[in-house]
């Protein structure tokens, strides 16, 4: 009796729940989740076969006891021609609000379109290339049969914000978004999430432009972690990664905070977590760089998702930044940042490659005059 | 302001817009009586519903559309809301979802906590033979509709900013009337039953003092006509607030003066109590929720067995009048050897064997 009271407990904390009304859960383990979802569902609820209508039709009227006659009239009445307003639905109106709708919906839209009809209806890039991105993954199947998400998988959807160092997007918190599988470790997130700061070249090259590497931060600062629900989840895999961690966990111990433990980002399977979905969570790399991360949901695969493993994590949204142009000819993208300049306009100024090449050094490759030359990487450049 | 709040913000109009029209729909569908599929697609092509996607143009936004208004008929598939609206809820999701007009199409979102409610949905649609709620159902499901989910929505820690806290339909959601259901008729008449033998059984305690010793004296004597009442007037005090809210819905349009509403409200009154007393509310066991609606049934179910004609069986079993007096009959023959079972009823002596107590209990 108590056992089994205890166990109804256990199980029905992995169901999860409001901690917040429509803000956030409460903590629950993700493998227990799914399991509790397949104990509940028949295998062809979750599976990526499509059923034919008649053996549909058919196991209805075998379990309802219902006869020919009757499942001819149900499939009559319940069909979709039953819904469509007009004898002949033409779709073409589709495109427009119907007049002298009593919808309040339509009303409202009509309302909606008409004090804003001079503006243009152009979608912003974002939306775009958010189309764009899932549309090319929708429903795609991998050649190879061992690529395929197995029936019964989870996929949760994955925010990471970027951090709030320019002043514009403190309102407005840029993010990308990942669906990743539950058989996912960390360190496939870690290594999916593209940041300027892990691109970012520090040091002055005026005197050896050629020098100057391409992208290399990454190569340098390979430490980062995640933080869930009290554990750093360290990235261990190269020998140079240092556990960043342990300063905040000896700090933690000194000031009676909460014990926080630790595990390895790569040991650690999405499945495995305990974790609250909305709630904001931590990702730290190159020292000091510091994302949210918000899981805002976790749901099994469907058969229309995209069923090719090797295609996740499946980037479905990036938040796109203006690129800065050279401040000369105003068409390349900027690759170079000088202060101190005689030959720029402004200080600090942006070039691109060639125009900072021919306007600060001779046909061998001379520096002429006096500036301070630091490579630059455009947040934008990675759109 | 932060983009998510903007679109928030912005949605805000569509969803009240949204949400009145859905309530226009099931609150014609309730005024039918009837939970035939038929019945809710003549109202949803009478009100030219489908057209709720039209005029949308930008396929991302046909996308948030559809997200939202399946997010939002959602929540009249669930409860607290009345059976007969969540079979609205339920047509409304297929309806919407079978019309949306979205690519790629957007699924229902179903959440692992509703899950249990929604079968316990389809197993009282199934017992009471209504076979097109079940059939829309599992045609969802045949269809993969449903994405399963951890929660209702996506979360990304937003905090509500000015949204305007949205109240339920009172009007759709369902009365309680498990006391009702409870205390029924059978039950009073059997616990009048125990009462009584518990009076005589009390009076053939031989007692020093010649009285009835106080001690025993543990129930009230009218417990049964208390509890009667209590409950009748629980039942009263709900069709009250019933009636006082349709009444809310016809004053808005009739301007009737003081007098003919007190009037109304006297002979009001008067067929509530009249319909209590005929149905002594005993037939407020208005059996399973499901079947209520079982007297619309059109001919689509006449081939589906003689169970929703019969309706409610009851498991019939000897009344307790009889089950107990024959226990009595058999501890009095027996005499000496064993007058405990008898005892126990009345005993509240801590002591005493828990197991055989509960027993005993669950004679009664
Ligand atoms: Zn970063
Ligand atoms: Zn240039």
């Amino acid at each position: 009796m108590a056992a089994s009271s205890a166990k109804a407990a256990s199980s029905s904390d992995n169901i999860p729940d409001y901690e917040y009304v429509d803000v956030n859960t409460k903590v629950f383990h993700i493998d227990s989740f799914r399991s509790e979802w397949l104990s509940r569902l028949k295998p062809e609820d979750f599976s990526h076969k499509q059923e034919d209508d008649d053996v549909f039709d058919a196991r209805f009227a075998k379990e309802m006891g219902a006869d020919a006659e009757t499942m001819a009239k149900l499939k009559a009445i319940c069909s979709l021609d039953s819904l469509c307003c007009h004898p002949e639905d033409q779709r073409s109106d589709a495109e427009t609000v119907p007049p002298n709708s009593t919808l309040k919906t339509l009303i409202q839209r009509k309302k909606k379109q008409d004090l804003k009809r001079p503006q243009k209806v152009s979608k912003n890039r974002h939306d775009l290339y958010a189309d764009e991105l899932e549309s090319l993954a929708l429903s795609r199947k991998p050649n190879d049969a061992v690529d395929v998400v197995p029936e019964g998988e989870v996929i949760l959807t994955i925010n990471v914000y970027y951090p709030a160092v320019y002043d514009k997007f403190n309102h407005n918190r840029p993010h990308m978004t990942l669906l990743m599988l539950g058989s996912h470790n960390l360190t496939q997130l870690r290594d999916a999430i593209c940041c300027v700061s892990d691109l970012q070249v520090c040091g002055e090259f005026s005197n050896t432009p050629d020098m100057a590497p391409d992208f290399i931060s990454k190569d340098h600062f390979k430490s980062a972690f995640f933080f869930f629900e009290g554990v750093f989840y360290i990235d261990m895999r190269f020998p140079e990664c240092q556990d960043i961690s342990m300063t905040t966990i000896e700090w933690a111990k000194t000031h009676n905070f909460p014990t926080y433990s630790q595990a390895k980002m790569e040991d650690t399977r999405f499945v495995d977590l305990k974790v609250k979905v909305g709630f904001p969570y931590l990702y730290c790399h190159q020292g000091d760089c510091e994302h949210l991360v918000i899981i805002t949901d976790v749901r099994l695969a469907h058969a229309n998702d995209c069923l090719d493993k090797k295609l996740y994590p499946l980037l479905t949204h990036k938040h796109r930044v203006s690129t800065q142009k050279c401040a000369v000819c105003h068409v390349f993208i900027g690759r170079w940042l000088t202060t101190k300049d005689q030959f720029a306009p402004s200080d600090p100024c942006l070039f691109c490659n060639k125009c900072f090449q021919m306007l600060h050094y001779d046909t061998e490759g001379n520096k002429l005059g006096d500036f301070l030359a630091y490579p630059y990487v455009d947040p934008g450049a990675f759109n | 302001m932060s983009k998510l709040v903007r679109e928030r913000r912005d949605s805000e109009p569509v969803r009240k817009a949204l949400k009145s029209d859905f309530e226009m729909l099931l609150s014609r569908f309730k005024q039918t009586e009837s939970v035939r599929f038929e019945t809710f697609s003549n109202i949803w092509r009478e009100m030219n519903f489908g057209h709720i996607f039209y005029g949308i143009t930008v396929m991302h936004k046909k996308r948030k559309f559809s997200r939202l208004v399946l997010d939002m008929a959602y929540s009249f598939f669930l409860p607290p809301f009345s059976f007969h609206i969540r079979v609205g809820g339920l047509y409304l999701l297929y309806s919407l979802y079978r019309c949306q007009t979205a690519l790629p199409i957007e699924r229902i979102r179903l959440a692992l906590k509703d899950w249990d409610d929604v079968k316990k949905f389809e197993k009282d649609a199934v017992n009471a033979k209504h076979l097109d709620v079940v059939y829309v159902f599992q045609k969802l499901m045949f269809l993969k509709a449903f994405h399963f989910t951890a929660m209702p929505i996506q979360l990304h820690f937003n905090r509500k900013r000015n949204v305007e806290k949205s109240l339920l339909c009172e009007e759709f959601i369902e009365r309680p009337s498990r006391p009702q259901e409870l205390i029924n008729i059978e039950l009073l008449e059997e616990l009048s039953n125990i009462q009584e033998i518990y009076e005589k059984l009390k009076s053939s305690v031989p007692s020093l003092s010649g009285q009835m010793d106080s001690s025993v004296n543990l129930i009230h004597k009218d417990l049964v006509p208390k509890l009667r009442s209590t409950v009748v007037d629980f039942y009263k005090w709900q069709k009250m607030q019933d009636a006082e809210y349709r009444d809310e819905d016809e004053d808005e349009d009739e301007d009737s003066g003081e007098g003919t509403s007190s009037q109304q409200e006297c002979s009001r009154r008067a067929s509530i109590i009249a319909s209590i007393k005929s149905r002594a509310y005993g037939q407020v066991a208005e059996t399973s929720k499901a079947r209520r609606h079982r007297q619309v049934e059109l001919d689509l179910n006449t081939t589906a067995g003689p169970s929703i004609k019969t309706g409610y069986i009851r498991i019939s079993k000897p009344s307790l009048k009889a089950r107990t007096s024959q226990k009595i009959l058999i501890s009095g023959n027996t005499g000496k050897g064993t007058p405990t079972l008898i005892n126990r009823l009345t005993s509240l002596d801590p002591t005493s064997d828990p197991e055989a107590k509960s027993k005993g209990l669950k004679e009664v």
